[in-house]
């Protein structure tokens, strides 16, 4: 294994901790986890405990929701050390085969799901959904993501997007079989090389387009675009922030009723990491017969579910309630009768919650898009 | 010790549909991923470690189209220490035991004490190229290993059976295994690695650099010819047994010696 001790220390600031211990009080996977990152920033501070820790299984317990860098007085960012460690990991190569094969198939096939990348695009089998080409002037380009452009259950989402367009006349392309993984979950894995390969060839192919925005289904690949990708050109917008700005200009129009308590669960990567928290409320409160209800753990204080952070590939091995069942328990308790989110992998913890609580038949977890879809003329 | 390991790049068909294509003794692979072969990763992976515990080299052989470099730089990336590549059109791939001389002759042409294969490749699965390479080679081979202990000279090896047991062989070297999934964790390449192992030696050779008569190796000299690719009918025969449990048993044994199966 590397241990760059003087770029690990001075790369995160380690000195500057003052062991105030914010970052782990209000971390939320320590409820049902032993991770104590404060302890993981003490410890990295020791050049021969580096490798070491790098082999405890809590680093991968971390959902980088970044509650932690929120809180933290002195502006560091605990989360970056825990994801520094696995890169310790993954440059040795033993890692978890899960992290391992989700990671060769970014690098192989373009995405996380050891999918083909001719099928890419199936989700958009029959319907009339306008691929842009490199070059060609468009207003939105749509950055799909692969986990909404390869999981059946999802696929929804992104066909409702195009038919909301479609029927505002909207200007806007897809990106087609090439488009390849924004690789916020490769960063978070800590595969740090093949994420700045990943950011070189992303950026050339969404540069390559006369785009005015690039429009992100997933705020996991939104919060990458905007945060970590320095050389792009066009704007990135989170769908909730167009499709807000669409329904004040009138052009995406509400045509039916929903009778409805909606709940919303703040997604970490849209909220808490990048503010987007007026948007997806703005939404819903302008469908007809929807009440807008709001957790006690909201905006910034929201509830992480655990779907980020490479947890789709890393089981944590504790018993205890997942915080996406929590949630969903206190989605019920408030009422509600539809959870919304605004994330492909917020659906997949949270639906697969309420399977686990018995709850499906009195709510549903539904992404804004799925609702529009429902709502928009 | 100085080890060969036979990779393959194969289509990953655990979801795809299969189309048969026009000529009908191919398939359509338009929309398949491709990777390395499994128990072939397994194969890289024991290779490697046996090369970390006791030193020497580890050279791999592919044959097949450029398509395949990405495969082998993952696997030289791993620890590997060249490859080589044979691509020659006039090579009939599907007939083993032809897949096989191809193999042994770019072993022969160098020193060599352990070649590793997959135990069986998860497109053709014929199970038959390791063992067809340890005769064409002359030496000797187990089949099947999900234990590899290197000696003086030997290797001790544990060998997959049915039912649970394992058979434990002592093989002298030069030996072919062929390797069982399982056998390891194999590990992962990261990009840092990968782009050290651009730098590697990856030779591409054709049948004339291996001194190999076309004729021996050809689709028009093999004794397997592939005559046609179908999907089986799907068809739905389900019968439920009723009654006690002796009296199933009774029925079933019937309807089995009825239908020739026992």
């Amino acid at each position: 294994m590397n241990s760059e001790i003087q770029s690990f220390i001075e790369k995160h600031d380690l000195l500057g901790c003052i062991q105030c211990g914010r970052c782990t009080g209000g971390c939320p996977v320590t409820v049902r986890t032993n991770l104590n990152v404060r302890r993981f920033v003490y410890d990295s501070i020791d050049e021969s405990m580096l490798d070491e820790l790098a082999k405890l299984p809590e680093i991968w317990d971390c959902t980088t929701c970044n509650t932690c860098a929120v809180r933290c007085p002195k502006g560091l960012k605990p989360v970056e050390v825990l994801i520094g460690l696995r890169g310790i990991l993954v440059e040795s190569g033993v890692i978890q085969p899960t992290v391992r094969d989700a990671l060769e198939s970014v690098f192989q096939e373009g995405n996380p799901w050891d999918k083909p990348k001719a099928t890419r695009m199936d989700w958009k089998d029959g319907l009339d959904a306008k691929i842009a080409e490199p070059g060609e002037s468009v207003e939105n380009l749509i950055f799909v993501c692969c986990t909404v452009a390869y999981d059946p259950k999802l696929q929804g989402i992104a066909r409702n997007l195009i038919q909301i367009l479609n029927k505002a006349g909207i200007d806007y392309g897809l990106i087609g079989e090439q488009e390849t993984c924004c690789s916020s979950e490769v960063y978070n894995l800590g595969e740090a090389g093949l994420f700045e390969m990943m950011v070189e060839d992303n950026t050339e192919l969404l540069n390559g387009y006369d785009a005015k925005r690039i429009v992100t289904v997933s705020p996991h690949c939104y919060s990458t675009f905007k945060n970590q990708y320095p050389q792009l050109k066009a704007d990135v917008l989170h769908y909730t922030e167009l499709c807000a700005g669409l329904l004040k200009d009138e052009k995406i129009v509400l045509t039916k009723e929903l009778q409805s308590k909606i709940v919303f669960h703040d997604p970490c990567y849209l909220g808490k990491q990048n503010n987007v928290f007026d948007e997806p409320r703005f939404i819903l409160s302008k469908i007809p017969g929807v009440s807008v209800l709001e957790f006690d753990r909201k905006r910034e204080r929201s509830l992480c579910c655990e779907g980020g952070g490479g947890k789709m590939w890393v089981e944590t091995e504790s018993r205890k309630e997942r915080l996406a069942e929590t949630r969903v328990k206190n989605a019920r308790e408030l009422g509600a009768d539809i959870l919304a989110v605004a994330c492909p992998f917020c659906v997949l913890t949270l639906d697969d919650a309420l399977k686990a609580k018995g709850l499906e038949e009195e709510m549903k977890v539904a992404d804004i898009l799925e609702i529009l879809g429902e709502v928009a003329g | 010790m100085k080890t060969f390991v036979c990779i393959k790049r194969v289509p990953d068909t655990s979801e795809a549909e299969i189309k048969i294509d026009p000529t009908g003794k191919g398939v359509d692979s338009s929309r398949f991923s491709f990777g390395i072969n499994d128990a072939d990763n397994y194969a890289v992976e024991e290779a490697v470690l046996i090369k970390e515990a006791g030193g020497g080299t580890v050279k791999f052989i592919c044959m097949g189209p450029q398509d395949a470099d990405v495969m082998i730089r993952m696997a030289l990336a791993k620890g590997g220490d060249s490859a080589i590549r044979v691509d020659d059109p006039r090579i009939n791939y599907q007939n083993p035991l032809q897949a096989a001389r191809v193999l042994a002759a770019v072993i022969k042409s160098d020193e060599f004490d352990l070649v590793l294969t997959g135990c069986m490749s998860s497109d053709d699965s014929n199970m038959s190229v390791g063992v067809a390479l340890a005769e064409e080679l002359g030496v000797p081979h187990a089949a099947m290993v999900k234990k590899v202990e290197v000696g003086d000279g030997i290797v001790k090896v544990q060998r997959e059976l049915e039912g649970g047991l394992s058979e434990v062989v002592e093989i002298v070297l030069p030996a072919v295994l062929t390797i069982q999934t399982g056998i390891n964790v194999p590990r992962y390449s990261p990009i840092r690695g990968l782009r050290e192992a651009q730098r590697k030696e990856l030779k591409v050779l054709k049948l004339e650099d291996l001194g190999l008569d076309e004729n021996s190796v050809n689709a028009a000299n093999s004794m397997v010819e592939l005559q046609k690719l179908y999907i089986p009918e799907v068809v739905s025969n389900a019968e439920i047994i009723e009654g006690e449990p002796e009296e199933k048993a009774e029925k079933m044994a019937a309807k089995l010696v009825k239908g020739g199966l026992l």
